[in-house]
């Protein structure tokens, strides 16, 4: 096969046409030769071209199954689905170090080729810095983890994909994640070329601030892809579990959410400009360091073996030259960075935000600290000492609640200085309908404090919103007297990034209350015989019974399944069926369970197939050998999570959509600090804040 | 400059407020997280041990694990990973995760009995990565008894 031999090729061309491209960027810069810093930008092009065929040759190793390949030989094998094969690219260490490169390269690309006519002073950095880190990931996917890397032999068939791989979520979820570090990249090197270049003014967040949407959009919905996947692939019955992986792709995404609202005050109020400039660098660092994390096995998690020390030293030696160079830069910078005005008042929307900026912070560093702390300790004490779990969830609802109230907070309250009226005028209403929903509540039955108290914000913010988006209809429908569905239409779609924003806040609120239904989760474990029933009281009251039906089995692609079947009754009612499995990939020696769900609106009947007696003996159609225990679960609000992530997305694509017309006119370049200043938002009858939209 | 004083000090009270509940985070949850042969020596100096709960790490012995009856009682014995002749007898009362087998390395939480059993509260196995392969040797036993 000639494609994986290219593509190794390929690989290796890469790497000097990078370095070639990055030192032709920073002396291009420097002497300000425009002709170097074209050939940096075409050498740019030139490696996403030569990753390209690099990724394209790992792939095509998978689907011809070239097994003399070490990495295709232990993530693949003859049987596995083609959807899988594909998948392979980034299955495991070696081909998702490519992936990572790939990924990079195509925004560079793109990066490049949207700003050959503009930004011109800030290119020749970006393009360097791009680079910088191609050329570290291609020696990474070179010299310590090659993809390309042969065997002695060929072998007849590959060891396969580990099991609880081979789920769709598998294909979704981790470009989805790596979609969101990687282009992170590109908002860190207009970062750094601002820093470098001196033009240190709210141009680069301007331009970057899409980047920025859209890189914290696919981290967002990555993160929750892994919840899926956790909940419907590792049958536990949870989504999260505080693993260290998981840990790592929450980090980059709480740096860049609180990035993402404390530009709005440097670009209204020249404010924190050095907090912004430190929180890109953070966030950079983050996503680098989550990729090191998932991928090195420093620390031990149930999802990586420890292994390959070479690479997290490397990596280790990378964070920190980014950061001194980053940071001293920054620091080197400073007189520059002062602000354009002082805070006036603790009452004010600066204050909420920056408020909001520190929680964020702070849970990142409550996360950060616990995913480290057996290092810490081992490093400090010799002996390891965990925090699990229970921590994370004691330091993080607290943390969570703080911010949900500031999600209500925030939109409302005046920049500079509230006033008295203010607050009482935008606040009444929604407190009072979050105390009435607490109170029905807990006068319904509920007893358990964080969720009441999840309940009680949530609504509150929710409540927020709605009186925003209403005043805002209504106010537009009386100036323009236009119909309120219009009204509503052109509202949104003049200040996109605002409005937008609020239905994020939407899908967080909808996401924080489908966590507060896990106060509620119940379970219930038996061993029944065919024909036997299990059941278990929902907590809303109903009464779930199932009947298990038996057991068949049956040899598919890759596998062999033992299918239990179960009647569902609700209340007495037949619902429909729900099955729940047992597989054997033909590679692994171990039975995976494959659960169960019947998900509805207000919750999820979630089956897992604990154990089957006697596993062969299914096969001799003896009912006795039928026998097996399940554990069936209720959890509430579970779909809460997902359509709220869906609300989300909706959310974020309403501010990524480009403005039209005259608005891109007045957005590009005009949004200068002080322009905020003349709209002071706290007023409460929201008129049309032209040019803000960008 | 007052008025930046004053925020100063507001953003003080915020780092304390997380600092303290990292702090009693820490404090109320840790757990100590040893090798077989470093509980039998802490064991042995402080008989307090017993009544701790912690994390206990090492490798399934081959042929020591016997399945629950009914009532899901599962016995097995873990050994350590660097020391292979210290050992720990280990109940479980839940179901066992799918990747429990023979020389899986797995990583208990629970308790350390004065009987000298590990009472097992969760029992995790370190395989079953979403993104690396099965440790070779255990992809490299024998492969499943396919029904003919």
């Amino acid at each position: 096969m000639l494609l994986p031999v290219l593509g190794e090729f390929a690989l290796w061309t890469a790497l000097p046409i990078a370095i070639w491209g990055l030192v032709l960027a920073f002396l291009g810069g420097r002497w300000g030769r425009g002709d170097l810093v074209l050939s940096a930008e075409r050498s740019v092009h030139a490696v996403t071209f030569l990753l390209v065929l690099a990724s394209a040759g790992i792939i095509s190793a998978f689907l011809n199954d070239q097994y003399q390949y070490w990495y295709v030989y232990n993530y693949s094998n003859r049987e596995l689905a083609t959807f899988y094969k594909v998948a392979g690219l980034w299955a495991g260490q070696r081909g998702s170090l490519v992936f990572w490169a790939l990924n990079l390269a195509i925004f560079s690309s793109l990066a490049v080729y949207f700003n050959r006519a503009r930004n011109r002073e800030f290119m020749p950095y970006v393009v360097g810095v791009l680079l910088v880190i191609q050329a570290f990931f291609l020696i990474i996917c070179l010299f310590v983890s090659n993809a390309f890397e042969l065997l002695a032999f060929t072998p007849p068939d590959g060891r396969g994909l580990n099991p609880q791989l081979q789920n769709y979520w598998m294909v979704i979820h981790p470009p989805t994640l790596y979609l969101g570090f990687t282009s992170f990249s590109i908002p860190f090197a207009f970062a750094i070329a601002a820093l470098m270049s001196g033009r240190l003014d709210a141009r680069w967040i301007e331009v970057t601030r899409r980047w920025i949407l859209l890189s914290w959009f696919f981290l967002a919905n990555g993160i929750i892809f892994g919840m899926r996947w956790a909940y419907e692939e590792l049958g536990w019955g949870g989504y999260w579990f505080w693993d260290p992986v998981e840990n790592a792709s929450l980090l980059p995404w709480l740096a860049a959410t609180a990035f993402l609202h404390s530009v709005m005050i440097q670009e209204y109020r020249g404010m924190l400009k050095v907090w912004n400039m430190s929180l890109v660098i953070l966030t950079f660092l983050l996503t680098v360091f989550a990729t090191f994390l998932t991928r090195s096995g420093l620390i031990e998690s149930v999802h990586s073996f420890a292994q390959n020390l070479t690479i997290a030293w490397i990596f280790l030696g990378f964070l920190a030259g980014v950061a001194v160079i980053s940071y001293g830069l920054l620091i080197w910078r400073l007189p520059r960075l002062r602000s354009d005005q002082p805070f006036e008042s603790f009452v004010s929307r600066e204050s909420a935000f920056l408020l909001n900026n520190l929680i964020l912070l702070g849970a990142l560093f409550a996360v950060l600290w616990g995913t480290l702390f057996p290092l810490i300790t081992e490093g400090f004490t010799g002996s390891k000492v965990a925090v699990g779990p229970p921590f994370f969830n004691q330091v993080n609802i607290p943390i969570g609640l703080a911010l949900l109230a500031l999600m209500g907070v925030g939109p409302v309250i005046a920049w500079r200085r509230a006033s008295k009226r203010n607050l009482l005028r935008n606040f009444a209403l929604p407190v009072s309908v979050g105390l009435v929903l607490t109170l029905a509540l807990a006068l319904g039955g509920m007893r358990h404090g964080y969720a009441l108290a999840t309940f009680g914000i949530g609504a509150f913010v929710l409540a927020v919103i709605v009186v925003e988006f209403w005043k805002g209809t209504q106010a537009r429908a009386r100036i323009e007297g236009e119909g309120s569905l219009l009204a509503l239409f052109h509202l949104v779609s003049r200040n996109r990034r605002r409005w937008g924003g609020y239905i994020v806040h939407v899908g967080v609120v909808v996401i924080f209350m489908g966590f507060g239904g896990a106060a509620f989760d119940v379970e219930v474990r038996q061993s029944v015989l065919p024909g036997e029933t299990i059941s278990l009281a929902s907590p809303y009251g109903h009464r779930y019974e199932l009947t298990y039906e038996g057991i068949s089995t049956s040899r598919a692609q890759n596998m062999i399944q033992w299918v239990a079947l179960l009647q569902v009754y609700k209340d007495g009612e037949p619902v429909g069926t729900i099955t729940s499995e047992k597989r054997q990939y033909i590679t692994t020696q171990q039975p995976v369970s494959e659960v169960g769900i019947r998900s509805t609106l207000m919750e999820d009947l979630y089956v897992i197939l604990a154990t089957v007696d006697d596993m062969p003996g299914v096969f001799l159609n003896s009912p006795q050998s039928e026998r097996a225990t399940f554990q069936v679960m209720v959890n509430p609000l579970v779909g809460w999570i997902w359509y709220g992530a869906l609300i989300l997305t909706v959310g974020t694509l309403i501010a990524l959509w480009p403005p039209r017309g005259p608005l891109r006119a007045s957005g590009r370049g005009t949004a200068t600090p002080g322009v905020g200043a003349a709209h002071p938002r706290g007023d409460p009858s929201p008129s049309v804040p032209a040019g803000v939209g960008g | 400059m007052r008025r930046d004083h004053r925020f100063f000090a507001g953003l003080v009270g915020v780092a304390a407020v997380i600092t303290y509940l990292v702090w009693t985070g820490v404090t109320s949850t840790m757990v100590y997280y040893l090798t077989p042969t470093e509980l039998l020596a802490r064991v042995q100096a402080d008989p307090g041990f017993h009544d701790l709960g912690l994390k206990v790490s090492g490798q399934v012995v081959p042929g020591s694990y016997q399945p629950g009856e009914a009532e899901l009682l599962h016995r097995f014995v873990i050994r350590d990973l660097e020391d292979e002749s210290v050992t720990l007898d280990v109940e479980f009362r839940e179901p066992l995760p799918d990747t429990f087998a023979d020389d899986a390395e797995v990583v208990l939480e629970g308790r350390y009995r004065s009987d000298g059993v590990f009472d097992a509260v969760v029992v995790l196995t370190k395989c079953g990565s979403r993104y690396e392969a099965i440790p070779e040797e255990m992809a490299m036993a024998r492969f499943p008894l396919l029904p003919s």
